[in-house]
């Protein structure tokens, strides 16, 4: 931390807030709150004499509370920058402090806070995380029990620049504890308040119950576990080499803490799985090892920074496997705990991981990106004649598109993912997705359904996980009927309510729309765009009287081929319980207001062409055939 | 009531019936018989872990005969403090129920009806708290068809609830725990301190 203090190209902004971050990849603009330490940073030397003279004591966040602090402070005693802090929330304006200072004169009660703009190429939000709060655990009794510790508060207590200078002592009675036990699992993997694994709290409390029997042999130490999770280099050596000190592992969630009200001494009730029995055992102090949870202004910074947040609450990567230090937006990263649990080899990696990923684009002056992304035709948006809409807007999941009445909206292209979702939503089809256009996509529907496209099942498919689905359930030789005809597009958001109502128009006999699980989305809230859309859809067709099962609504993941090839059999199934005339009675029925919902396609550019281009190749090819 | 069970699996079965679906969700962490007062005070081999466990590995006689399938009182200490919310009665109530119709016996002494003198009155079925006792129409020698009280041992948990509120004394727990015992008990205990009749 010193270190990159003294790099001359490292700018190292403590107390400060972001407000705000806009702009796109390479060209973020981002407000930051300086708050105000009425201290000024030019003058103060961190010699530490206005804390001497403050006479304000309140508890000291950084040591777990069980110390206090003045309210002229710095956090700890490795502050970088070393520069002193006045907490206008404790200071009683006694201005002690400015005595004390003399000369140097740093102290100036008049600051306030400053907002700066940054211009900035890439973000890497390294924020951390937060400790599970075991008070709601009654049968555990933290805060109720003066001798049930965290663990957080153990280490403070055994620092030796901690409030007891590293003497290990009971808050109870402050005598030397000599029975110590540590709780696993406290609040994670626990559906009652955290489900997930927090990661690192099996080696953390073997690490701490190493350290303390380094310290004093004579400590006698239980680790109450579940399981013990050790899956790194050296951590099951490490493991083994705790059992051989004598620290005692008991497999068995305690279901209860009980106290002895005269000496405080904690009575711990659990069973222990190997022995088969339920025991009791007495200790002097028990320490208990909290979950790790997001930081509680998690939920406000992934707004501001416009990046998804994966259940639990912790940042969400791009791609769990291949892309885990990268967010959904371009360029901005995330380096250790705030993506979700991790000790701290794996903070290091991903934080290196990451800045190397975000020096890419500092040290290029062109981007490339996919090109597949959306294009607004001014001309046909209604907002610039005046009219409301914002349909494009609200879709996007990335707020690349901007939209203000009175002019044409506009799409910034470096923020454009591709999803397609702002090119569906449009009523007045003038926006269109390159190498996705609506023409490119009719003139394939046109092509697929020129031969008796009554009995053709038409399935759109998602580019990310229906469609990698229907790749496996073909690698995998899952049978499915011969009659799909598939078109990939980037997105279910992508699926105009057009390209359906025009299978249906050519006489299609059943369409299938398909994409991603809502949490595995790759747009972050395309395929809810898409849901939205599909269950409309699925109301307009009940009440025109289509037989259910015609049109179909399917979430298909990438791994999901098997259920691929059942949904295309169950609909095959549909078709064939419906006798031939009817089926297609029921096609003529429907026709007439299909129709009525397409009467603008032919005006969108190129569409007409494309599709009297395809109808030519078409009769091309059957000619051919017939000839043949 | 029956089910067909004949092509699924005994977790399976466990699993179809209410209150079993998430028996395999247990990561056999001894919460629950930590937590459980049977255990404690009562039968020291009764462990609703180890029956979770006897559930997931398929382990269908043991399950049966073991005494936490036939002695949980449903007093759901252990629900309310189970890290991956599995309602342990209920899981147990299923594997009771699949013991029942397999022709397990519980090994608790469940309530008896005395035909001969039962006038179905329903006292006992509205007091009864597992819901094992019902009015049935009955061939009761010397008395004809009549309506009389049915205990269903699968369900009846041998706490005396209904031999308590009966007032023609038609239903009762077996021995130990039969009126006659518990009274003579507490002569037994009376007599000594001095009280006479």
């Amino acid at each position: 931390m010193v270190d990159a203090a003294r790099q001359p190209l490292i700018d190292v902004r403590a107390f400060t807030e972001v407000e705000k971050v806009e702009g796109f990849v390479g060209n973020f603009k981002v407000t930051l709150r300086e708050k105000a330490k009425y201290v000024r940073a030019d003058r103060c030397n961190g010699c530490g004499d206005c804390a001497k003279v403050c006479p304000i004591e309140i508890p000291n966040y950084f040591e777990m509370n069980l110390a206090p602090r003045k309210a002229a402070y710095i956090p700890m005693s490795q502050s970088v920058p070393l520069i002193y802090n006045i907490d206008m929330d404790a200071c009683i304006h006694c201005y002690k402090c400015v005595e004390a200072c003399g000369p140097l004169e740093a102290i100036d009660f008049s600051m306030t806070d400053k907002i700066v703009e940054e211009e900035i190429g890439a973000i890497i939000v390294a924020t951390g995380f937060s400790h599970f709060d075991p008070t709601p655990m009654e049968e555990y009794g933290y805060n109720r029990y003066p001798n049930v510790i965290t663990a957080m508060e153990m280490e403070r207590l055994n620092n030796s620049a901690g409030p007891t200078a590293g003497n290990l002592i009971r808050p109870s009675d402050g005598k030397n504890p000599k029975k110590l036990a540590f709780i696993n699992c406290v609040g994670s993997r626990d559906k009652r308040y955290i489900e997930s694994c927090s990661n690192f709290c099996c080696m953390y409390s073997i690490k701490n119950a190493v350290l303390l029997k380094q310290m004093n042999p004579a400590f006698d130490i239980t680790i109450y576990y579940m399981d013990i999770r050790t899956p790194s280099k050296g951590y099951e050596e490490f493991y083994d080499r705790a059992r051989q000190m004598g620290i005692h592992f008991i497999q068995g969630r305690p279901a209860l803490i009980t106290e002895d009200p005269i000496s405080h001494n904690l009575f711990i009730h659990s069973e222990d799985i190997s022995l088969g029995k339920v025991v009791e055992h007495e200790y002097d102090m028990v320490m208990l090892n909290q979950a790790a949870i997001p930081q509680p202004d998690q939920n406000h910074m992934s707004s501001v920074l416009n990046v998804a947040q994966s259940p639990g609450g912790w940042y969400m990567e791009y791609h769990p496997k291949l892309r885990p230090m990268d967010s959904d937006r371009w360029h901005i990263f995330f380096a250790g705990a705030c993506q979700g649990p991790k000790d701290i080899p794996s903070s290091v990696a991903q934080g290196s991981a990451a800045a190397s990923r975000a020096s890419r684009i500092l040290h290029s002056d062109r981007w490339q990106i996919e090109p597949t992304v959306a294009v607004v035709w001014p001309d046909r948006c209604v907002s610039a004649e005046g009219k409301a809409c914002g349909l494009c807007e609200r879709a996007c999941p990335y707020g690349a598109v901007l939209y203000e009445k009175g002019t044409a909206a506009e799409v910034i292209t470096a923020k454009c993912h591709g999803c397609g979702a702002c090119v569906a939503e449009c009523p007045h089809d003038a926006i269109t997705q390159l190498h996705y256009t609506d023409a490119q996509i009719l003139a394939q529907i046109r092509a697929l359904l020129a031969t008796e496209p009554h009995k053709k099942i038409l399935a759109l498919r998602c580019h990310w996980c229906s469609y990698g689905g229907a790749d496996l359930a073909g690698t995998s030789h899952f049978e499915y009927t011969s009659n799909e005809r598939g078109i990939k597009v980037m997105c279910s958001a992508r699926m105009d309510a057009d390209f359906i109502y025009e299978a249906y128009r050519l006489g299609a006999g059943a369409v299938l729309y398909s994409g991603c699980h809502p949490q595995d989305c790759h747009y972050i809230t395309g395929q809810i765009v898409g849901a939205k859309r599909a269950k409309r859809l699925e109301t307009i067709f009940e009440r025109l009287g289509m037989t259910p099962g015609r049109f179909r609504v399917e979430w298909i993941s990438a791994a999901e081929g098997d259920k691929y090839a059942r949904v295309l059999n169950e609909m095959q199934a549909v078709l064939d319980a419906i006798p031939e005339e009817e089926l297609l009675a029921e096609i003529d029925r429907i026709k007439p207001d299909v129709t009525k919902r397409l009467t603008r396609l032919p005006n969108i550019p190129g569409v007409q062409a494309a599709m009297d281009h395809s109808d030519v190749m078409v009769k091309t090819i059957l000619m051919k055939e017939k000839v043949a | 009531m029956s089910h067909d069970y004949s092509t699924s699996t005994f977790v399976d079965q466990v699993k179809a019936i209410p209150g079993g679906e998430f028996v395999e969700l247990c990561y056999s962490c001894g919460t629950c018989t930590s937590k459980c007062m049977i255990q404690q005070k009562i039968e020291p081999e009764y462990n609703p872990r180890r029956l979770l466990r006897l559930v997931m590995m398929e382990m269908q006689e043991e399950a049966f005969e073991s005494p936490t399938t036939w002695m949980c009182s449903e007093c759901d200490l252990c629900y309310p403090a189970c890290p991956q919310k599995i309602h342990i009665s209920g899981v147990i109530t299923a594997v009771k129920k699949i013991a029942v119709e397999n022709g397990s016996k519980t090994i608790l002494k469940t309530a008896v009806v005395d035909q001969q003198t039962c006038v179905a009155c329903g006292l006992c079925a509205e007091a009864c708290p597992y819901k094992a006792i019902t009015i049935v129409d009955a061939k009761v020698p010397y008395r004809g068809l009549i309506k009389v009280a049915k205990v269903d041992p699968g369900l009846c948990m041998a706490c005396g609830l209904c031999s308590a509120v009966c007032r023609s004394t038609s239903i009762g727990i077996p021995e130990e725990y039969s009126d006659e015992s518990l009274v003579n008990n507490l002569w037994d205990w009376l007599l000594p301190q001095g009280v006479s009749i």
